[in-house]
């Protein structure tokens, strides 16, 4: 469903030259599973997510998204996602109900079966009452809320979160794990961005941990407790993060 | 392009720019309430406004009976204004020469200067001291000269000039001379004419027939040249202001929001994005410009009507701002659309913004400059040429205008163009969109230059070099203006032209050779650009007649070109100068680092107009630049196709050569040798043509080697084999 292969992004900056924000990353997502990348602030996290939602271009490497490649077929890419961005971004003078019609127009729904799926939509995440509310009058959570309808209002196969629950109340934060625990269960391929350890140990299905532009480790959390002889996800990822920057300061040293 | 994605976009923009107060206030509150307040003022300071005495100081006005009388106490002389409200505006104090300031009568420019500063006067009359004993001299001499009695000395005849001191630099000052001198005048006129009394002549004598003004112009030309000289000017600036604060809340505001990587991640393209927002922008900043020039109309009508021979606008003039408020609307809003694009927030977005403002109001004023006329050369000024040309077309001079409106029409589009264009790949250019705060420094971007240059020159990097071409060009030619022609044409390539691209080329790229072009050739790609400079001469000929007869060349200038290339007699120097330098300097240039860096855009034939266009501008004369920008094409296509620069050396040194040889070489009409008569033929005004056989196997054959250029394998830029990839992509999935 998503095969990201050798992917690498530079940055030019002008005080530090160029900067590798990717350094080669590979993973795959399939559809009904939930891949998380879990990484502190910095790890490459948000960079993957946009190259995979077309925001940004590769340095190198290749990504596909249900088939279409994500330089060269990026038109093709966006009409197979819903994406999610961390900072719950939505128009200030549009009502919730104009902007998920907005998107749904977009991409290209009739006007009548749009109606009728965003009569399901507002119905299934309880967000009738907010119809008529201007986006600058509603709160984190509606806010949101109404992110995730525009984002699955042409139901994609493929959905991308990028640190969904940060700066959320504990209770839309797990209003919105369940929403995307169900999305998975329909089948959908999620790949989600996270650096809280307890969402990514209880949603997702395959975890990436993620530092300083590279994958350390991937796999089950099983797999990876297993692999690494750590107890827990917490251990893994301390231990993990350490390791890497031990090895490169010895690099840099020697 | 999806039109429909396009449209929804431009609705969503529209109905949230009209929820926001701000923008209704500017495009439609402001506007409505702007100009009826302004009249309002108006009429509330006119009841304040006297017009300003005039104090003028009259030094030696001579009292002698022979005279008329100049001065009556503080006044001048009431028979000396036809005006009587105007005598009481001029308060007069007479002197004596000895009473005036310092006594400084040795110098009256000093004792006027002094009298004015110290005691505020703003005209100062000054007679010489010996005036009165001089003009009875003179009424006597004229005396004797009536009666034949007594002798008649001629100096006596000659009397001293009487002097006006005003200070010009100040316009009250301007005004009261003015009135001054007229009451002067006046009164010299009643001296000739008791003179005439009394030598026995009529009057008539003098004056025999009176000089009549009597203005052509009708009360709707008065009312059209006033009305022309406003709405042009209100058209632009608020057509500005309009696009302005969209922009800002279309950009920097949905950065700020963070909805614009929503909306980048959904299916609608980045053009259609830019598009749409473009539309919103331009729509408002055309609202805002009609609204104003309506209420400013109706306003001013009311003004206007109070005065004599005004009224309001012609409501033609409605249609003509109009048609003209689209480009210049569309030309806005993809300028503030691209310079928003760089803001994060409304806050840096105004920053931003303010310079276009800055760089609009000159050319906004420069027509309302006295002696600024609609020409060729202001029609290529951008905005300023739309000034000129609507300000002619409300006077209703339409047969002035008709010549210049394609050359308006041309440079406001290509400007459009080229700011969408910017506008469109400031939303594909990550850096823009996703640009976090750095800390910036002289030394850090030159660091920053030379440590992460590429391979070849990035695209900032060839326009910088073609600005700079064209700067460094603009402040020699003055340096050079009294230096030889083969000195200018020497220095010109070698300091202009190729000393910024060779230092440019070795501290910006890694690889000189590659940027520009240095690789060996195909032999069959030399041979055909050497044949294609030959065959395409006589259609380049053709095309700079053609471009003449359009634009003439001013007679002295071609007079002076043609001396400059006939007074050197060395045909290997002229050949070296005109075209075997430029061959070398100018393709390093314009084919060689411009074009390698314009190539990042990854349009091969944007990249080739564009480095042509640095070309044709780098050339003295508009006329001239016009072939030089087509033949720039030609060879920004054969450096592509044949990815070597030797070929376009070869073709352009053939090309220059071929000029030359033609010039020196062929015997001027009525030379009875014509040994080229076979070949080139005399135009109707003197200047040389291929026939027109010739010319057709000359259009034919270049357009054959042309096709066999565009037959070769090219080497791609990555960012060429990118976007041939996507539109390959794309038209396969519009045909499946």
């Amino acid at each position: 469903m998503i095969h990201v292969r050798h992917l690498t992004k530079n940055y030019a900056d002008l005080e530090r030259g160029k900067i590798v924000a990717l350094g080669g990353v590979s993973f795959d997502a399939m559809p009904g599973a939930i891949y998380g990348l879990l990484g502190p602030n910095g790890a490459g996290k948000t960079t993957v997510l946009r190259i995979l939602s077309t925001i940004l271009k590769p340095s190198a490497g290749t990504a596909s998204v249900n088939g279409y490649d994500v330089l060269t077929q990026a038109s093709l890419v966006r009409h197979q996602i819903g994406y999610v961005s961390t900072n719950t971004a939505v128009y200030d003078r549009m009502t919730a109900w104009e902007m998920v019609e907005y998107f749904g127009r977009l991409y290209g729904i009739a006007q009548g079966p749009l109606r009728e799926r965003m009569e399901q939509l507002f119905a299934r995440l309880q967000m009738d009452e907010i119809r008529d509310v201007l986006g600058a009058k509603m709160s984190t959570g509606m806010k949101q809320k109404v992110s995730i309808a525009r984002a699955i209002v042409h139901d994609p196969p493929v959905l991308i979160f990028d640190e969904a629950t940060a700066g959320l109340d504990v209770l839309v934060a797990r209003a919105l794990l369940k929403t995307i625990a169900e999305l998975r269960d329909h089948g959908k391929c999620v790949v989600m961005s996270t650096h809280i350890l307890r969402d990514a140990e209880k949603l997702c299905d395959r975890i990436a941990i993620m530092h300083r532009g590279h994958i350390l480790a991937e796999g089950t959390l099983a797999e990876l407790c297993d692999r690494h002889e750590q107890r827990d996800l917490e251990e893994l990822f301390f231990d993990l993060i350490h390791q890497h920057d031990r090895a490169q300061a010895t690099a840099a040293a020697s | 392009m999806n039109w429909s994605n396009v449209k929804l976009i431009l609705a969503r923009e529209i109905r949230d720019q009209l929820r926001d107060r701000r923008t209704l206030f500017m495009i439609a509150v402001l506007p409505l309430v702007l100009y009826p307040l302004l009249g309002m003022s108006v009429f509330q300071v006119m009841q304040f406004m006297s017009e300003h005495a005039i104090r003028v100081l009259v030094v030696g006005a001579p009292e002698i009976g022979q005279l008329p009388p100049l001065v009556d106490k503080d006044r001048f002389a009431a028979d000396l204004f036809s005006d009587r409200e105007a005598i009481a505006l001029l308060q007069v104090t007479s002197r004596s020469s000895g009473d005036a300031a310092g006594g400084a009568a040795s110098n009256p420019l000093e004792l006027a200067r002094d009298e004015m500063r110290e005691d505020g006067f703003d005209v100062v009359v000054y007679f010489p001291p010996d005036f009165a004993e001089r003009f009875a001299r003179f009424s006597q001499a004229l005396a004797n000269s009536r009666s034949g009695k007594g002798p008649v000395n001629e100096a006596d005849l000659k009397l001293p000039g009487v002097a006006i001191y005003p200070n010009l630099a100040e316009d009250a000052s301007t005004a009261a001379y003015r009135r001054v001198a007229d009451v002067l005048s006046r009164w010299r006129d009643q001296i000739g004419r008791r003179n005439l009394e009394a030598s026995g002549i009529p009057l008539a004598a003098a004056k025999p027939f009176p000089i009549k003004t009597r203005d052509v112009a009708g009360k709707g030309q008065h009312t059209a040249a006033v009305w022309a000289k406003i709405l042009p000017f209100v058209l632009v600036i608020w057509a500005l202001t309009g696009a302005f604060y969209p922009a800002i809340d279309l950009c920097a505001g949905e950065k700020e929001r963070g909805t614009l990587e929503t909306l980048l991640s959904s299916p609608a393209e980045r053009l259609e994005i830019v598009w749409g927002k473009l539309l919103t922008i331009m729509l408002f900043s055309a609202a805002t410009a009609m609204l104003n020039l309506t209420s400013l109309a109706i306003t001013g009508s009311f003004v206007l009507s109070q005065i004599p021979n005004l009224g309001p606008p012609p409501a033609l003039a409605f249609v003509w701002l109009l048609l003209a408020l689209v480009p210049v609307s569309a030309l806005f809003a993809a300028l503030c659309l691209a310079l928003a694009a760089f803001a994060r927030s409304t806050k840096e977005g105004q920053y931003y913004l303010m310079p276009l403002v800055l760089v609009t109001m000159p050319l906004v004023i420069l027509p309302m400059a006295p002696g600024v006329e609609l020409n060729l050369g202001n029609s290529l000024i951008p905005i300023t040429g739309v000034v000129l040309l609507l300000r002619a077309m409300l006077e209703g001079n339409y047969l002035v205008v008709l010549p210049y409106t394609p050359v308006v029409v041309a440079v406001t589009l290509c400007c459009c163009l080229l700011a969408i264009r910017w506008a469109t790949d400031q939303f594909n250019t990550e850096s823009v969109l996703f640009r976090e705060s750095e800390r910036w420094g002289v030394s850090l971007w030159i660091r920053h230059l030379v440590r992460d240059r590429g391979a070849t020159p990035s695209f900032a990097d060839a326009m910088f070099c073609g600005v700079l071409i064209l700067l460094i060009k603009f402040f020699m030619s003055f340096g050079l203006i009294f230096s030889d022609f083969v000195t200018v044409a020497a220095v010109t390539q070698l300091v202009v032209i190729a000393t910024p691209v060779l230092l440019m080329t070795v501290m910006l790229t890694r690889s000189p050779a590659q940027t520009l072009l240095l690789r060996r050739p195909a032999l069959r790609a030399s041979l055909a650009a050497v044949l294609l400079a030959v065959v395409l001469h006589p259609t380049a000929n053709l095309l700079q007649v053609i471009v003449n007869r359009v634009y003439p060349l001013n007679e002295q200038l071609v007079q002076a070109l043609n001396r400059l290339l006939l007074e050197q007699d060395n045909i290997w120097i002229l050949l070296l100068v005109i075209a075997v330098m430029p061959a070398i300097c100018e393709e390093l240039a314009f084919r060689g680092f411009i074009l390698s860096g314009l190539r990042h855009m990854g349009h091969k034939w944007s990249a080739i107009i564009i480095s042509s266009i640095f070309f044709g501008a780098a050339h003295a004369l508009f006329q001239q630049s016009i072939v030089t920008f087509v033949v720039g094409m030609i060879l920004g296509f054969i450096a592509v196709q044949a990815g070597s620069l030797v070929p376009c050396m070869l073709f352009h040194v053939v090309h220059n050569s071929m000029g030359v040889l033609v010039h020196k070489l062929a015997p001027p009409a009525g030379d009875e040798t014509r040994w080229l008569d076979w070949l080139v033929r005399n135009g109707s005004a003197g200047e040389q043509l291929y026939h027109w056989p010739v010319l057709v196997v000359s259009i034919l054959a270049s357009a054959g080697i042309l096709y066999w250029f565009h037959r070769l394998p090219y080497a791609r830029t990555p960012e060429e084999s990118l976007q041939e990839a996507i539109e390959h992509q794309s038209a396969t999935w519009l045909a499946g």
